[in-house]
C-alpha cells in the first residue's frame, strides 16, 4: 500500500509558528550519552562554535599545507631540469 | 616546510581555541559577539601591514626598477585586500547584530573602509590594463604608492573627526583604556598569528609567481 505522508492526518498542523512539540531531541537524553557530547552541550553550546571554527581553521591550514608543499615540489623539479640543460 | 609555518599553524590553532574559552566581562550590546575582537580587528591590522610592505615593494621597485619589487608589492596588494575584504564582511555581520543594520551610510569608518578597497581593486585593473610588462610594473608602482598613502586618511584620520557608532569615533583611539585586559590577552596574539599567515600566503603566492614566470620564459 502506497503511505502517503501529506495525508496522515497532520496537514493541519501549523509548523512555522509553533514547534512540533515541546519535546526537542536535541537536548534528549544529554546525561545518558559521552562525556564529551555533555562537554559540547554545555555552556550555551558554545563549544559547537569552537568545533566549527576550528574545522574551518584545519580544512584551510590543510589546503595551504598542501598547496605549500606543491610548489616545493614544483620548485625541486624545475631545479633539477635547469640543472640537465646546463 | 619552515618551522615558522608550523608555528605559525600551532600559534593560531591555540589563539582560535583560547578565544573562544576565555571568560570575557559582560559587555551590554556586544555581549559574547565581544570575541569578534580577536578576529575582526586582526583583518584590518593584517591589512595595514600588507599594504605597507606593498608600499615599501613598490618605492624599491621604482629605485632599481627589478621586477622581483614589482611581483612582491603585487602579492602584498593581493593579500592584504583579502585581509580587508573579510575585515568588511565581517564588520557588516558584526553590526546587524550590534547597530542592528548589515550596511549604513550614516558610518563614515564603514564606507570608507569599502572605498579605500576599491582603490584596491582598482590597482589590478590598472595593473592589467598593460600588456608591456615593465610598464604595467611602473605604472601600478606610482599608483600603488598613492594608494597606500589614502589609507591612514581613510581609516583612522577622517572616521575620528566624524560621529560614528563604531569605536574611536569623535576624537578617541578605537582601543583604549575601555577596552578590557581579558580581551588584550587574545586580541595581541591573534594580530601576530593573522600577520603571520599572511606571510605564509605571500610566501607560497610568490613562489607560484616565480615558478610560473620561469615556465612562461623557457616555453615562449
Amino acid at each position: 500500500m502506497k503511505l502517503n505522508i501529506q495525508d496522515s492526518g497532520n496537514t493541519a498542523v501549523d509548523t512555522l509558528s509553533s514547534s512540533y512539540s515541546g519535546k526537542w531531541e536535541g537536548v534528549e537524553g544529554i546525561e545518558q550519552t559521552s562525556a564529551f557530547i555533555q562537554l559540547m552541550a554545555s555552556n550555551d553550546l558554545i563549544f559547537v562554535v569552537l568545533g566549527v571554527s576550528l574545522i574551518i581553521w584545519f580544512v584551510l591550514l590543510f589546503y595551504l599545507i598542501r598547496v605549500d608543499r606543491n610548489v616545493s615540489k614544483l620548485e625541486e623539479s624545475l631545479k633539477e631540469e635547469s640543472s640537465d640543460e646546463t | 616546510m619552515k618551522v615558522w609555518k608550523i608555528l605559525v599553524a600551532v600559534w593560531m590553532t591555540i589563539v582560535i581555541s583560547a578565544g573562544f574559552l576565555i571568560q570575557i566581562p559582560e559587555i551590554a550590546i556586544l555581549e559574547q559577539s565581544a570575541r569578534n575582537l580577536f578576529l575582526h580587528v586582526p583583518m584590518w591590522f593584517t591589512m595595514m601591514i600588507a599594504f605597507s610592505m606593498a608600499f615599501y615593494f613598490s618605492v624599491r621597485y621604482l629605485n632599481d626598477e627589478h621586477l622581483k619589487w614589482d611581483r612582491k608589492a603585487e602579492t602584498a596588494t593581493s593579500v592584504g585586500l583579502l585581509f580587508g575584504i573579510c575585515g568588511l564582511l565581517t564588520g557588516s555581520l558584526w553590526a546587524r547584530f550590534t547597530w542592528g543594520t548589515w550596511w549604513t551610510f550614516a558610518e563614515p569608518r564603514m564606507n570608507l573602509a569599502a572605498l579605500a578597497m576599491l582603490i584596491f581593486v582598482a590597482y589590478f585593473i590598472l595593473r592589467s590594463a598593460f600588456n608591456d610588462r615593465e610598464k604595467s610594473a611602473k605604472i601600478s608602482a606610482i599608483y600603488n604608492i598613492f594608494g597606500v598613502t589614502t589609507i591612514p586618511f581613510l581609516l583612522y584620520i577622517i572616521p575620528r573627526q566624524l560621529p560614528s557608532l563604531h569605536p574611536g569615533a569623535e576624537g578617541n583611539p578605537a582601543f583604549s583604556e575601555i577596552t578590557a585586559p581579558e580581551l588584550r590577552y587574545i586580541f595581541y596574539p591573534a594580530v601576530i598569528g593573522f600577520i603571520g599567515l599572511s606571510f605564509w600566503i605571500m610566501n607560497v603566492v610568490n613562489r607560484y609567481k616565480v615558478l610560473k614566470e620561469r615556465t612562461t620564459l623557457s616555453g615562449s
